[in-house]
């Protein structure tokens, strides 16, 4: 099926989509898109201006990742990118890959390579016990 | 030959910054999942391994992707969102390219000297 052209407006985009699951879509990546645009640029403000990103080490994502509140933040910015990111790789693929069979194979490629990277990236970020952290950590805090 | 105009380039940008960005941060969770397998793991390797130039200047890349699909995202909303989106478009996105090589200044600035070892 090939792709009409993109809708411009909240309403070309109910007329554009037949189901509400594309609407809604549709309406996530600008929702979502707004929350990331502070969600990222804090994330780089954080890692790249206020540090020498280049000087990142275990020590350095243990001290951070042992704040709750870095721990919350962290987790909003992996689910929304990670769902903004994979939603806009499947447009790319609904628009460049044409033959059905590649395209279903490229989509379940996508899930599944996504949904392994959401479990690693929830488990590095709620699994990781002060305990599990070492001397550094600990050193770190003293 | 047609070579499009600054919505088109508009979306080229922001379609190929997307899937960049996309595919960066797949790697990069991964990466940074490395953190669980302790302080005696694989991961301090695998970052130094990062911080080698080349790597590096690649990240100051993927700043640049963030900061244009970040602004140019706030470009299309107010494309679908606003009365006048649709209409000054155009002079938005020389707003956005404009913006995005402000924001560059101050985060090369920070960046390049850490890169050339003199910071």
């Amino acid at each position: 099926m090939a792709r009409a052209a993109a809708p411009r407006t909240f309403r070309d985009a109910q007329a554009t989509y037949r189901t509400n699951g594309e609407l809604a879509w549709w309406v996530f990546m600008r929702v979502s898109g707004f929350l990331l645009v502070f969600l990222t640029f804090g994330h780089l403000w954080a890692n790249n201006m206020a540090f020498n990103a280049g000087q990142i080490d275990f020590d350095y994502v243990a001290s951070r990742l042992a704040q709750p509140s870095v721990k919350v933040y962290d987790s909003f910015l992996l689910l929304f990118a990670l769902l903004h990111g994979v939603n806009g790789l499947r447009y790319s693929i609904e628009d460049y890959i044409q033959r059905p069979q590649r395209r279903v194979a490229a989509k379940v490629a996508l899930f599944t390579v996504a949904g392994i990277v959401f479990v690693l990236g929830v488990m590095a970020l709620w699994t990781f016990s002060f305990s599990e952290m070492g001397d550094a950590v600990r050193a770190l805090n003293e | 030959m047609y070579r499009g105009r600054e919505g088109q380039w508009a979306f080229v940008l922001h379609r190929m910054s997307g899937v960049a960005l996309a595919l960066f941060l797949l790697l990069h969770v991964i990466d940074i999942s490395l953190v669980m397998w302790g302080p005696d793991g694989p991961f301090n390797a695998f970052l130094a391994f990062y911080h080698q130039w080349p790597f590096r200047v690649g990240l100051v890349v993927v700043i640049a992707g963030v900061v244009y699909h970040a602004l140019n995202g706030l470009r299309i909303i107010m494309m679908d969102f606003t009365t006048w989106g649709v209409k000054y478009q155009a002079p938005l996105w020389y707003g956005v390219l404009g913006l995005t090589t402000l924001i560059g200044i101050p985060v090369l600035w920070k960046i390049v000297p850490e890169i050339l070892g003199i910071a």
